[in-house]
């Protein structure tokens, strides 16, 4: 775990330890939200190298919408701790470079397909006080990504050249939200955010034991919009 | 902490019960070692190519183009598979190896379906990394010439790498033994044919007829296979061995009297390893057959992952200087007549001062040929003969990997150039033609070609003739002699495999 992950891991244990103590009582200390996840890739991967990869051979992550649910523990009137998850979402993973492979098509073909289970503990400062029904925040914390249901299409074989298994393993990195919260009515609340992570992972694809590779970079950029109940 | 357990641990809960799922698999591993076993199944297609594509990507280039010339426009696409298989060493050890399997794809009638296997045993390569199936390899030469002349034009091809090379687990090549490599091709041809049905052109089936075609040392192993088969009782339609070396005692004979052959350090020690590791007796040292400069390691120099010409450079082997230019006197006139430097231009480029082979174990080697004599050489004996009871281990071992020791049923053509400096055409060939001959084999079942030789009247072989007569002819005039010398028995190679091609067209 890197030194900027150990940090801000104990920042947020060392927050909550201390404004647990000080909640106010009167304000509903737990939140649950439900809303959508906007998924824009900005994704980055060296050329797939092993053997018999020509060169310039890359990839890229298609968009994805999912399912954003998250739970919220006030911690203090301008802190709360966030663990924010997406439904997993069926990730594709398309082909980036010539046209075809010999004769196999490559190009914007989708060669892969992948879940993920990512959630994000984040904490966040809110600004102005309580009174406000409109309140901004910033987060800071860190995303946890495993990636399961990992699939080359029939697309993605005939471009390994035949049946292929990938391995993606577990990803940690530092994640980040700015957002604005909105009180509507008794325990209702609106949120629109925008959030940011470092998701790094190593493909590797396995095709009757020859391995290609790449470290890929998805750069997830997540915009939600959701609804909140407090209680 | 207790406020927050529950709806947290909840959470957590539900997020993790979706995380739950099987990741897709790639092909099985066989726990199998026995011989011809399929490794990876199915395998590794490398490379896919319609015949547009094929077509396209030959005629790119100026070699692509030639080939194109000689192959004629592929009229199917081609699948390239890499096939890992089980075979056996030299000293039937267990033993990995990979080698090709072209698979025709397409449309047309004789692109899928039941379609004839030819099997290529490609020619000696110091290169140990050497993968025939690597198409995307623009060195692969012969694996090119293969997929057009075969695979293209709708036969399934499977040509093993050979045990040594690429990723196989055997530390050196069985070079030029029969035993092992016909095995070895065998081994190759039931592991393809176990992974064609699996394959992504498993419209593309096997029709029961098995060619069989080789150059240089692999023009030995084409043959070597058909008499295994042939005594396993196995189907061969039609052989077509090229240039191969297939009187090994009689050609190792001439190479230690001073024809000496072009390759000859190169191939001198692939021979001796190999037959080190089959024997156990072709030395004590390699001192004992090797000048001190040169022994240490020399018994895994070859097939390396280090270019020829870097070795030489580097010292570890002398360029041409198989035999010493002074060579060992006897005081016998005869005798000391023939271990002289030649006066043959060519065979004298064996001779140097920084020679392999030592003079203690060129004069023993040759006193031994002397005191039994082989049949096809120096002297021509009724029934070409081989040597009978010789001492020297390893005129013993060229005598049980020699091709004199069976017949063929089905017919072969026997393809080459009559003036190759690499592999002797009329004692290697020739002694062939004439041995089986002598033995009775009907004359339809064996066809010689020389590519050198003039076209006759309705020469079914004119196009090789020609096409091979006029490269040479251009290689002379553009590049000298030495250079069409040097490079004559590579020459030869493509016209000799679309002849092959020719000849297998007509079963």
């Amino acid at each position: 775990m890197s030194t900027t992950i150990k940090a801000t891991a104990a920042g947020a244990v060392l927050a909550l330890t201390l404004s647990v103590a000080y909640a106010d009582d009167s304000v509903p200390e737990n939140t649950v939200r439900i809303g959508m996840y906007y998924v824009h890739y900005h994704s980055s991967a060296d050329d797939i190298s092993g053997p018999y990869v020509p060169t310039g051979l890359n990839l890229s992550v298609e968009d994805v919408e999912t399912l954003y649910l998250a739970y919220v523990r006030r911690l203090s009137e301008h802190f709360d701790l966030e663990l924010a998850a997406g439904w997993p979402p069926l990730t594709k993973t398309e082909g980036r470079g010539p046209a075809t492979l010999g004769s196999v098509p490559y190009n914007g073909q989708v060669i892969s397909t992948a879940r993920w289970f990512a959630p994000t503990l984040l904490l966040n400062y809110k600004f102005f006080d309580d009174s406000h029904a409109w309140r901004p925040y910033v987060g800071v914390g860190v995303n946890y990504a495993n990636f399961y249901d990992r699939r080359s299409t029939a697309a993605g074989n005939a471009a390994s050249g035949g049946p292929t298994s990938i391995s993606l393993p577990v990803s940690v990195g530092v994640a980040g939200t700015v957002g604005m919260a909105y009180h509507l009515k008794g325990p209702w609340s609106l949120f629109l955010s925008y959030s940011a992570s470092v998701v790094k992972s190593k493909l590797t694809a396995d095709t009757a034991g020859v391995e290609r590779t790449t470290d890929i970079s998805f750069g997830p950029r997540a915009l939600v919009f959701a609804g909140g109940y407090s209680f | 902490m207790s406020g927050i357990r529950g709806p947290f641990y909840s959470a957590v809960a539900v997020i993790l019960l979706t995380a739950c799922g099987s990741n897709s698999t790639t092909s099985e591993v066989a726990t199998s070692t026995a011989r011809g076993t399929l490794i990876e199944s199915p395998p590794l297609r490398i490379a896919s190519l319609d015949a547009a594509a094929f077509t396209a990507q030959l005629s790119a280039t100026a070699t692509g183009q030639e080939l194109l010339e000689l192959a004629g426009t592929p009229t199917c696409g081609v699948d390239f598979y890499y096939v890992q298989y089980w075979t056996v060493g030299g000293a039937n050890e267990a033993a990995t190896a990979t080698g090709a399997l072209m698979v025709p794809t397409g449309t047309g009638a004789s692109c899928s379906g039941p379609r004839p296997i030819v099997m290529y045993a490609h020619g000696t390569t110091t290169d140990k990394t050497f993968n025939i199936a690597d198409i995307t390899n623009t060195s692969n030469t012969q694996g090119a010439l293969i997929a057009a002349l075969f695979a293209a034009q709708g036969y399934i091809v499977v040509a093993p790498n050979y045990a040594g090379y690429d990723t196989s687990s055997l530390s050196y090549h069985p070079f030029l033994n029969g035993e092992q490599q016909s095995k070895d091709m065998i081994d190759a041809l039931t592991a393809a044919r176990t992974a064609l049905p699996l394959t992504l052109a498993a419209a593309t089936s096997d029709n029961g007829q098995l060619f069989i075609t080789g150059y240089s040392e692999g023009g030995y192993v084409a043959m070597a296979t058909h008499k295994a088969l042939q005594i396993a009782g196995e189907t061969v339609t039609a052989s077509a061995p090229a240039s191969g070396p297939y009187v090994l005692s009689a050609f190792f004979d001439a190479v230690f009297y001073g024809d000496v052959n072009i390759g000859s350090t190169e191939f001198t020690p692939l021979i001796t390893t190999s037959y080190q590791r089959a024997y156990g007796n072709i030395y004590s040292a390699t001192t004992d057959i090797y000048e001190p400069a040169y022994a240490t390691g020399i018994d895994t120099l070859l097939p390396s992952t280090t270019p020829i010409d870097t070795l030489f450079e580097e010292g570890k082997l002398p360029e041409t200087a198989l035999f010493s230019s002074t060579p060992p006197v006897t005081g016998n006139a005869v005798l000391d007549a023939a271990l002289a430097v030649p006066k043959n231009p060519i065979f004298a480029l064996g001779f140097g001062a920084s020679n392999l082979i030592n003079n203690d174990y060129r004069l023993s080697y040759v006193l031994d040929a002397v005191a039994h004599p082989d049949g096809a050489a120096p002297v021509p004996q009724p029934g070409l003969p081989l040597p009978a009871g010789p001492t020297n281990t390893l005129r013993i071992a060229a005598g049980l990997n020699d091709m004199r020791s069976w017949a063929p049923h089905a017919p072969m053509l026997l393809c080459g150039g009559d003036q190759d400096p690499t592999v002797f055409f009329s004692l290697n060939t020739g002694t062939m033609q004439a041995f089986w001959a002598a033995a009775g084999v009907p004359a339809e079942v064996v066809t010689v070609l020389d590519v050198n030789a003039a076209v006759a009247p309705h020469d079914p072989f004119a196009a090789a003739k020609v096409g091979f007569q006029t490269t040479e002819a251009e290689i002379l005039a553009s590049q000298g002699q030495t250079a069409a010398v040097e490079s004559y028995h590579a020459t030869v190679l493509p016209f000799c495999i679309a002849a092959a091609r020719g000849f297998f067209s007509q079963f």
